[in-house]
């Protein structure tokens, strides 16, 4: 009478037993192994240091399909960007200007679609991506001029470096210090000031192009805008989509700005907001495109 | 069939479900896995990459570095590794050479002489 209460509970007691035995080999003991895993399951970290790599391997051939194929790997979604920000990041955290490079000329070709005519071995020899100048509908019209720029000459250069990425359309604030790496020989000189009028472009900003003598884009190069009780800096390269030579600065109108190298060379005073009108009558603010190139 | 025996049996069907769900059903999943993990066609291109940014930079101890995420063996032998698979699927003769080009450069790598990464 007591057995036949006892029922068959022993045969689930040890089959859960069995399974518990089970799960603990298989989890624990000898989990299953990704011996011949795909680069799509590399930790966030190490994926960095392949995309990275990818872009290092880019400049040596100059082949997109290849590096677009190693990148697919990977299973990003907008590969173009993800390189674009990975870019941003090392400059900002002070990787090698040599990495930045590759990231940023890679994302440009990802982002064009268009593989550079090879070079040999030439990092520096990137394309020249001006803002998109070719987007702009309207016809500009400049009202209100508060005042056109002025250039003087200063040689002062500013020791300070801190990153900060005004009116940045990405989602990522440098806070970091950096490293800038100048580009030696002759300090730049202004080539053009100009104004862009560019609907899309809803804030008034002092956008600034940074040529070496070969006409190449320049990162890394520290520009200091100061106005009336207010100094900031930043740098060419943060926005790789745009061009490595390329960076801009947020203006608040009516402020009066003056920009200038980091390391000296040409200031360019008296920069305002000036406002466009489209041909339809509405007024928007025009920004100032500023183009120093090595003599 | 005595107790005991039926107590066995049920033991090891339930260690078989348990394995079958564990290996099979759900497995220990490696979203975050090293270079080394690599499938070994990746982990060749992975050299290959290395072969080539080293005829950009020249930089023999970066090469290293991006050698070492690939195991700990030597960074000669993960070369040789490569360029042996690379042989024998018939890689175009450029990559060959890259191959080739990366580890004699290594052989004349002294890591003593290495400059520490800051």
């Amino acid at each position: 009478m007591k057995q036949e209460r006892r029922g068959s509970w022993y045969l689930l007691t040890g089959a859960v037993l069995g399974i518990a035995m089970g799960l603990f080999y298989s989890w624990v003991i000898s989990p299953v192994k990704y011996v011949d895993a795909p680069p799509y399951a590399l930790r966030a970290d190490f994926k960095e240091e392949y995309r990275a790599l990818v872009a290092a391997a880019y400049l040596y051939r100059d082949d997109l399909v290849r590096a677009q194929d190693r990148l697919a790997q990977l299973k990003d979604d907008e590969t173009a960007q993800r390189i674009a920000m990975q870019a941003q990041r090392a400059l900002a955290e002070g990787r090698p200007v040599e990495e930045v490079k590759a990231l940023g000329i890679l994302a440009m070709a990802l982002g064009q679609g268009v593989t550079p005519i090879a070079s040999s071995i030439a990092p520096s020899q990137a394309k020249t991506f001006l803002p998109p100048t070719s987007a702009f509908t309207t016809t500009p019209l400049l009202i209100e001029p508060t005042a056109s720029p002025s250039i003087t000459l200063q040689t002062s250069s500013t020791p300070m470096i801190t990153m900060d990425i005004p009116g940045s359309t990405s989602d990522f604030v440098a806070t970091q210090t950096a490293t800038p790496t100048p580009t030696p020989g002759a300090p730049f000189a202004l080539q053009e000031t100009r104004l862009v009028c560019n609907n899309d472009q809803p804030e008034p900003l002092i956008q600034v192009e940074i040529l070496d003598a070969a006409g190449q884009p320049v990162p890394s190069v520290e520009l200091v805008v100061t106005w009336d009780g207010g100094e900031d800096h930043f740098f060419t390269g943060l926005k790789p989509e745009l061009g490595l030579g390329y960076a801009d600065f947020v203006m608040t109108p009516p402020v009066v700005y003056s920009i200038h190298l980091a390391d000296g060379g040409q200031a360019v005073n008296d920069l305002t907001a000036a406002e466009c009108v489209s041909e339809d009558g509405s007024r928007y603010w025009g920004s100032w495109l500023l183009t120093f190139i090595q003599p | 069939m005595s107790r005991w025996a039926k107590f066995l049996i049920a033991v090891i069907l339930g260690a078989a479900a348990g394995l079958f769900y564990g290996w099979v059903v759900n497995p220990v999943e490696y979203v975050d896995i090293a270079p080394e993990s690599l499938r070994v066609d990746y982990k060749t291109d992975y050299v290959l990459m290395v072969a080539e940014a080293y005829q950009v930079d020249h930089n023999l101890g970066l090469a290293v570095r991006r050698l070492a995420q690939l195991g700990s063996s030597a960074p000669t032998d993960i070369a040789a590794n490569a360029l042996s698979y690379a042989l024998q699927h018939e890689y175009v003769p450029e990559d060959l050479s890259l191959f080739q080009a990366l580890g004699e450069a290594l052989l004349t790598w002294n890591p003593n002489l290495e400059v520490p990464t800051p």
